[in-house]
């Protein structure tokens, strides 16, 4: 049995650090346009997948980008910036073959089916929305606000990956601390990092139903309750992989 | 539907629960003797993914309004998490039970709030996800048995989850639970070509870990010759649903060569 008091003790803020990438990640989710099976028709304005597919797709490129920079730049500002950054680009390069696809494969228009004028290029919306459709293609608007969605939800992963990582190298009493170079605590913290994702991205799903076009869609307003979810989810969450991380440092990293 | 005879939830539930135990801890006490009985684990693995994907429908028939692969997700994130803690505690053989009775109550949470915070109105969720959350450990126990040989913390990680192999159980095994429903749902579905499906692609992941295993020749064998069997008598059994369950099934022949077309 190892000694649990000494494991959470030193690492309150950590916790603390899990629980708000948790909540940026919920948060997230309500920015990134997703249609589910209409979309994939081109009868609904996303792109046509599930939530949790191109949430986690996104949160998971933000671990790799974190990841790799880690092993060399461990300043908090660099490991974040370079998963936001990771995430945001993956969403964008989705989005933007998605788009071709939309537009010189199925034949539609990028076109929001909730807002009259596209908020950023103030472009009419509602003549171009084919009849029985729910708009299609992935409007500038909903571009934009993907990007910021991939931007927050890769800080998000990024801080849980971050904060994970500092609990597996801290100096703990009578143990030798680990290295941010090993390969077994990388791989702990990246598979914690993607199931605490998961997780955190299944809950503002359910909060949208399923579809959402990003900002300027109705739904967004119900953010705060995903993210008060998200919040009181991570808690426990926390503990848990705060504990199985740090014990890591405890069987001497393997 | 109600023609068919279909098996009571708490049935199900026992069945994944004890049978997945029984199999961890078969393949936990008998490796130690000869490494080929670790394919029990495996064999508790299938087990829970017949029970998660019979929570998954439940559930999900209520309409969950993302997808049905969505709480597979969930389950397997729930599972993975769990499984890493309980067996972090070093425990020793109670390392196993700790972790499953964790995902229930990580799942309970989840359930709670996704119910008082988020709004949802399906009447079993909370239910649902502390069981599909325990199924997700078993399955995530009883495939990291296979692959790493025992149940040590250390060896885990260093074999399971520093390989990546990890991400395929957590792929494959959410597919045992999740396709199930997402590939039978309509009011056509019936509950036994459903779990026959899910014993199908839990064959499949079987296969998989059993190519996987780092226990030595004996048990990559004998994993994946059970694994294919399991396939095999699921995929026969499905069909054989399928062909009871549809109008008709008719035989179209091969696609017309150019010469008949023209």
């Amino acid at each position: 049995m190892i000694d649990l008091v000494g494991l959470i003790a030193p690492n309150i803020l950590w916790i603390l650090a899990i629980v708000i990438g948790g909540t940026l990640i919920s948060i997230s989710v309500h920015f990134i346009p997703v249609g589910g099976a209409p979309a994939a028709m081109a009868q609904a304005t996303g792109i046509g997948t599930g939530t949790v597919m191109l949430a986690a797709g996104a949160g998971i490129a933000g671990i790799i980008a974190a990841g790799s920079v880690m092993d060399l730049n461990q300043d908090i500002g660099v490991v974040l910036g370079a998963a936001a950054v990771g995430a945001a680009v993956m969403l964008a390069a989705t989005m933007i073959v998605a788009t071709w696809i939309y537009a010189y494969g199925v034949g539609v228009m990028p076109v929001s089916a909730k807002v009259k004028y596209d908020p950023i290029t103030k472009y009419r919306q509602d003549l171009y929305v084919s009849k029985g459709t729910e708009g299609h293609g992935i409007p500038t608007v909903a571009y934009v606000s993907s990007t910021i969605g991939g931007l927050l939800g890769g800080l998000g992963a990024g801080l849980a990956y971050y904060a994970l990582m500092k609990v597996g190298t801290y100096a703990y009493a009578g143990v030798i601390p680990l290295e941010v170079h090993n390969l077994n605590l990388v791989g702990v913290v990246a598979t914690f990092t993607i199931g605490f994702f998961f997780i955190n991205s299944v809950i503002p799903s359910y909060n949208i139903v399923g579809t959402i076009e990003g900002f300027h869609d109705p739904k967004f307003k119900r953010w705060p309750k995903a993210a008060v979810a998200s919040f009181l989810a991570s808690i426990p969450l926390g503990i848990v992989a705060v504990i199985a991380v740090g014990a890591l440092a405890f069987v001497g990293g393997l | 539907m109600s023609e068919h005879k279909m098996i009571p939830p708490n049935t199900l539930a026992a069945f994944g629960i004890v049978g997945g135990l029984v199999g961890i801890y078969l393949a936990y006490f008998l490796s130690p003797m000869n490494p080929i009985f670790l394919f029990f684990g495996a064999l508790g693995a299938v087990c829970a993914s017949i029970w998660g994907a019979d929570v998954v429908r439940r559930v999900a028939s209520y309409g969950l309004g993302t997808g049905v692969p969505s709480i597979g997700m969930l389950a397997l994130g729930m599972g993975i998490i769990a499984v890493l803690f309980g067996l972090s505690l070093s425990l020793g053989p109670a390392g196993p039970l700790v972790a499953f009775i964790i995902s229930c109550v990580i799942g309970a949470i989840i359930g709670i709030i996704s119910v008082k915070v988020v709004g949802m109105t399906i009447p079993i969720m909370v239910r649902s996800t502390t069981e599909i959350a325990g199924a997700g450990a078993i399955l995530i126990l009883g495939f990291s048995i296979v692959i790493a040989g025992s149940l040590d913390y250390g060896a885990v990680v260093k074999e399971v989850i520093t390989t990546g192999f990890i991400m395929m159980i957590y792929i494959a095994g959410g597919m045992a639970m999740l396709h199930p429903h997402n590939s039978n749902l309509g009011p056509d579905e019936t509950q036994d070509r459903l779990l026959s499906l899910s014993a199908e692609k839990a064959g499949i992941a079987m296969v998989l870990t059993g190519l996987c295993s780092v226990a030595g020749m004996g048990t990559i064998a004998v994993t994946m010759l059970i694994g294919v069997f399991i396939w095999y008598v699921g995929f026969n059994k499905y069909y054989g649903f399928v062909k009871r369950d549809a109008y008709k099934v008719v035989d179209i022949g091969m696609l017309p060569t150019e010469e008949e077309m023209a």
